[in-house]
């Protein structure tokens, strides 16, 4: 993949109009695998293409070299006839010159001279060795050079095979991590999915993004409200603006979705990079798109995306925030979160509209149910409560009246 | 003087008729067993309830006694899974133990549904004779769990209910009950004097003198925290393959039946209090499996299940299975442990010239009980008269199923069971009778497809169907 440079300079040396299409080629899928980094998969055949390229012509340099400087060697021994030196190379030449010569002989008399022969042979060799004197290197160093390729090729494979197996085979639903005492597996999803499958009921309904819609289907056994399919996108918008709402206005979306349990992935244990708190924005934004009230600088900080004691009152009171980091603060006394790399910024809170009911080993899966609604709801009758809570009623009609959902 | 003598012979004579008449009647009817002394063990340490009782039977009657009875009220007899019995023999030193047959009985006659089961004396009990018998009797699903719903902050109590009086068909003289729990905090005990308490032990008794069928209900109310392991459903396949290997799968569906779990769950606190919190729940489970053992898988519906430890030494081997999450009150989980054995440890040649295979019937995992067990036993193509021979009663059928390479079908023989606690892992066999010309079926199958098929094509190519040359 290296020699993809290499590769580059040997298209310019006869630019024709196909060496020119693998240049332009190679640089725009460059420039679009800096954009986004899966378009690589459009940048591998450019880089293979060139580097095969790069490796041929070096192929090339190499072997003529040798094959031109062997005849160089036995051809000052072609005067003693049937030297054993000559390498097979130069027989199968002296064979091809002489059938040739023969051939065009066949036409003239049969009578000829050794010396004939040999006069042309020598002016064809002599003319070719000026054709490519230009690109001849040393016999030794070409022969190493090409075990050296060989070599190369060889470990190239090797370290492609050990790449593919490490990168790129992960199947992202088993993680594992080498420490000292060996090989760590993070088994959290399955034990999640089967938690759900056995000691849930079989009509409850799991809310969760649509990333994780499939395998909860395939995996847990239960119905999902957005999956990977993603055909429906104001569903997932509502989904994201409940994720993104304060508790008691995303209970209220979920409780008319007859939504049961609601499904967060949180890394922040064991540093997990593709977590729900780092998909978030891409929840707010896709909620903001069919929900208006919902606005994407509301959860960031002068234009960054925070979580710690700097972050938005919006962000800290999501639903999103709470379910990740309910309890969080226990663990280690500070709430250190190890994929934000910061103390997350509201450690003590209680829920009051959700109960967790399974957390997964290393809490990378959490599980939280909704709870159902209370009897009585206290301070509506009392007048002098009334001005105390108009406030909160209007927040909360406020909410009701951009709320699609009352 | 002769009036007198006649009327003391007439009345002699009377007596001596009706004391033969009494005689014959007494013989009609069954011989007067009595427990002289009867001393009770209940041992409520684990979720299945062990009863270990010693009856130092006298017969008091005037012919031999064959056989004596154990009753049982009605709720409780569903729940026996095993009773065994011996007779003490010998002196102190030189005590030793025969086992007697015990089969379930019915009288017409039972007071209120007693149900019963019958010892047979291994030489019937002359008249006045005593024999001492040890009665081992197991009880599943006993100990019921109240509060039914706990959290995972509280600890698991239960209730068992039984008898202060040992409920019996004879008189018994003398009798005493102990009643072991499994730690020092007893909620409550009904209290039939005379009752005493003492650490982890409850003593009832001595009571005298009590007399046939009487019953003293009593409810112990205490803290049991071990796991209650219940298996609802056991599926075991047991594979023979004469190439040499027993290939075993067992399809698990276990629950833990304590006290429901219910509210939150907080993995916080799970794991940081772990001696306060989840007390009842189960994390690890022993599965005790035979020596050389090789290919041992743990997976379940979605993959495998990576938390598994293997253990294997010359003489057992062991394997620690975690399910995938910690079980707490009425959380289920199901699971698949399949594992190869070598047939030369369980295939044998009896002398009658039949096969036969000796493998442990019950459940592998230890301390749970098993509600309802099914062993397949899959014998080679070509197996004749099939038949299992098991120390316990079960019911047994047999079916066909289809593998490689099988033209006929596989004969399995299918045992079931319910209610199987760990003392069933006893062996039985299985005979069967197989012609050893049948092993060469399948290779002799395989050899010759693939014999036609090249056969085949060298007829092809050699064959000219040209019409003209």
């Amino acid at each position: 993949a290296f020699l993809v440079p290499a590769g580059i300079i040997a298209c310019f040396l006869p630019l024709s109009d196909a060496s020119s299409f693998v240049v332009l080629y190679i640089v725009t899928s460059v420039y679009f695998s800096g954009v986004m980094v899966r378009l690589m998969l459009v940048l591998a055949p450019a880089a293979c293409i060139l580097s095969g390229i790069a490796l041929s012509e070096a192929f090339d340099v190499f072997t003529r070299s040798i094959k031109f400087q062997l005849p160089g060697i036995s051809g000052t021994s072609q005067i003693d006839a049937g030297d054993a030196s000559s390498g097979s190379v130069v027989t199968q030449n002296d064979a091809v010159k002489t059938n040739k010569n023969e051939d065009s002989v066949k036409e003239r008399p049969s009578k000829k001279n050794k010396k004939k022969e040999k006069e042309i042979v020598e002016k064809a060799s002599i003319k070719s060795q000026i054709e490519k004197r230009l690109m001849v290197l040393p016999l030794e160093a070409s022969v190493i050079a090409i075990l050296l390729l060989v070599l190369l090729g060889a470990f190239y494979v090797v370290h492609c095979v050990w790449a593919a197996a490490e990168a790129y085979s992960a199947p992202s639903i088993v993680l594992t991590s080498h420490s000292h005492d060996g090989l760590h597996v993070f088994d959290d999803f399955r034990e999640a999915y089967a938690w759900l499958r056995h000691n849930t009921e079989v009509d409850d309904k799991v809310a969760s993004w649509w990333d994780y819609g499939y395998q909860t289907t395939a995996m847990a056994n239960r119905t999902v409200i957005v999956d990977n399919n993603t055909w429906n996108n104001t569903h997932i918008a509502t989904v994201g603006t409940a994720m993104s709402s304060p508790e008691k206005a995303a209970w209220e979306i979920f409780n008319s979705l007859d939504v049961k349990y609601v499904l967060v992935v949180f890394g922040g244990l064991v540093g997990y990079p593709s977590d729900d708190i780092n998909k978030f924005l891409w929840m707010v934004r896709i909620g903001g798109g069919v929900f208006p009230h919902i606005k994407e600088p509301d959860y960031l900080r002068d234009g960054q995306y925070r979580i710690d004691s700097q972050a938005t009152p919006t962000m800290l009171n999501c639903l999103m925030y709470k379910l990740s980091y309910y309890r969080f603060v226990e663990t280690d006394g500070k709430g250190f979160d190890r994929v934000r790399r910061t103390e997350i910024g509201k450690k003590h809170f209680k829920l009051t509209h959700f109960e967790e009911v399974f957390t997964t080993h290393h809490w990378m899966v959490r599980i939280y149910k909704l709870k159902p609604p209370k009897n009585r709801i206290r301070g509506k009758t009392k007048k002098s409560k009334s001005k105390a809570s108009s406030t909160t009623t209007s927040r909360r009609s406020g909410t009701r009246k951009k709320n699609p959902w009352h | 003087m002769e009036g007198l003598l006649r009327l003391r012979l007439a009345l002699v004579f009377s007596v001596v008729a009706h004391l033969s008449l009494l005689v014959r009647s007494s013989s009609l009817s069954s011989p007067e067993l009595q427990i002289v002394n009867a001393e009770r063990r209940i041992d409520l340490t684990s979720h299945i309830v062990r009863v270990y009782l010693t009856l130092k039977v006298e017969n008091a009657g005037t012919s031999p006694a064959s056989e004596i009875l154990l009753a049982f009220p009605p709720t409780q007899v569903d729940r026996i899974a095993l009773v065994k019995a011996t007779a003490t023999v010998g002196k102190k030193k030189k005590k030793s133990y025969l086992p007697l047959d015990v089969n379930p009985t019915d009288l017409p006659d039972a007071p209120n549904g007693t149900k019963y089961f019958s010892i047979a004396f291994s030489n019937p009990l002359g008249m006045g004779e005593s024999v001492t018998l040890e009665v081992f009797y197991t009880l599943t699903h006993s100990q019921e769990p109240f509060p039914v719903e706990i959290s995972q902050s509280e600890s698991q109590l239960v209730y068992y209910r039984d008898s202060a009086v040992i409920l019996s068909p004879y008189h018994i003289k003398q009798q005493i009950t102990f009643i072991k729990t499994p730690s020092t905090k007893v909620e409550s005990f009904t209290r039939v004097e005379p009752t005493d308490r003492a650490g982890i032990e409850l003593k009832y008794g001595p009571y005298d003198d009590h007399p046939p069928y009487s019953f003293s209900p009593i409810i112990v109310h205490f803290e049991n925290n071990n796991p209650f392991a219940v298996v609802e459903e056991l599926v075991r396949e047991v594979e023979i393959s004469h190439w040499g290997s027993l290939q075993i799968t067992e399809h698990y569906k276990l629950v833990n039946a304590g006290a429901r779990h219910k509210g939150i769950f907080s993995r916080v606190e799970y794991q940081s209090r772990q001696s306060l919190s989840g007390v009842s729940s189960f994390k690890h489970l022993l599965a005790r499996l035979p020596p050389r053992v090789h290919s041992a898988y743990y997976r379940d519906d979605i993959g495998n299940i990576s938390s598994s430890h293997l253990r294997t030494d010359s003489r057992k081997s062991e394997m620690e299975i975690e399910p995938r999450y910690p079980l707490f009150g009425g959380w289920k989980a199901t699971f698949v442990i399949g594992y190869g054995l070598p047939l030369q440890d369980f295939l044998f040649e009896s002398p009658d010239g039949r096969r036969y295979l000796n493998f442990s019937f019950g459940c592998p995992l230890a301390e749970t009980v098993v509600d309802k067990l099914t062993i397949k036993v899959v014998l080679p193509e070509g197996s004749q008269n099939p038949s299992a021979v098991v120390p316990f009663p079960v019911k047994e059928h047999l079916e066909t199923s289809y593998s490689y390479l099988d033209v006929v079908g596989r004969t399995v023989v299918v045992l079931e069971k319910n209610n199987v606690v760990p003392e069933h892992n006893s062996p039985f066999q299985v005979y069967y009778n197989f012609n050893p010309i049948f092993m060469l079926a399948e290779p002799m199958m395989l050899a010759s497809a693939f014999f036609l098929f090249f056969m085949a094509c060298v007829a092809y190519l050699h064959v000219d169907l040209s019409i003209r040359k």
